[in-house]
């Protein structure tokens, strides 16, 4: 399915020697968006790709209430994290911490921030590590795995064109 | 993993705001010593202390100009960081085309 997106990509940028910022720019009210970002009928939707499945996906969203996605690969790798909501605010703002299971000891706290201005919902998504170093090692790992996922994923795609050819 | 620690050498080095300064300063082309210590307001000192934790990362080169030493940034060498930078954003945005094409579905059901 390809759907012409108004609002295009997603930008990365490192604000700060420990964080690391995602924008991105959504034709929906600030709402829904909210509603999708934090319920698990809608996060399972599209979360993951084919390569991946959500074995877990559990959001208790109150205050103090924990958080925890656990992806499979198709190879059975498996990639878990989780934490637990710090503040909430319906539907702008969410702050919770984050730890990726594969590096436990290195927490951080995630912070969400939407913004509604004519219809369309700006999302903010900055991740604030403990340092710089914490940082780079987790985010790189992470990058790590989706590059790995990648070569899976683009694997999917090669035997979706070739079906393509025989029907 | 020679290639997670060549990109750690790298982010460490640019973890220091004159040291990212430095590098800026270098971007156009290369220049003296000197020329870093005016621009930054930095001590000849700090200034080479600097350039040295850039050298080692591989990050700035060096030539010897006469008596002057000429310092330049080795673009080839910053690549792991733009190579980082890509494959988390492609990451992020792989995931957020699909929530935006749900976000339409939903949409779409809804105005029906």
């Amino acid at each position: 399915m390809t759907l012409t997106r108004r609002h295009g990509s997603a930008t990365v940028a490192l604000p700060s020697e420990r964080e690391v910022l995602v924008t991105r720019k959504f034709d929906a009210p600030a709402e829904l968006l909210f509603d999708v970002l934090t319920k698990p009928e809608h996060v399972r939707v599209w979360f993951t790709d084919g390569d991946q499945d959500l074995e877990v996906c559990d959001i208790d969203l109150r205050v103090g209430g924990d958080y925890r996605y656990v992806g499979v690969f198709a190879d059975g790798t498996r990639c878990a994290f989780h934490g637990t909501f710090i503040e909430i605010e319906r539907p702008t703002r969410t702050v919770e911490t984050w730890v990726f299971e594969g590096r436990p000891d290195d927490e951080a706290v995630e912070t969400v921030e939407l913004h509604e201005q004519g219809g369309v919902t700006t999302m903010r998504n900055v991740l604030a590590f403990k340092d710089q170093a914490t940082r780079d090692a987790t985010l790189w790992a992470a990058a790590d795995g989706v590059h790995a996922a990648d070569g899976i994923q683009g694997s999917y795609d090669n035997l979706e064109d070739y079906l393509a050819t025989l029907t | 993993m020679a290639r997670a620690a060549a990109a750690s050498d790298v982010f460490n080095a640019i973890s220091e705001t004159h040291r990212r300064e430095i590098l800026d300063a270098l971007m156009p082309g290369e220049r003296p010593v000197g020329e870093l210590v005016d621009a930054l307001r930095l001590t000849q000192a700090q200034v080479s202390k600097h350039l040295r934790v850039l050298s080692d990362a591989g990050l700035v080169k060096c030539r010897a100009d006469g008596r002057r030493r000429l310092y330049r940034v080795d673009h080839e060498r910053l690549r792991p960081l733009h190579d980082w930078m890509e494959k988390y954003e492609r990451h992020w945005n792989a995931r957020l085309d699909r929530l935006d094409d749900y976000l339409g579905d939903l949409q779409r059901k809804d105005a029906e």
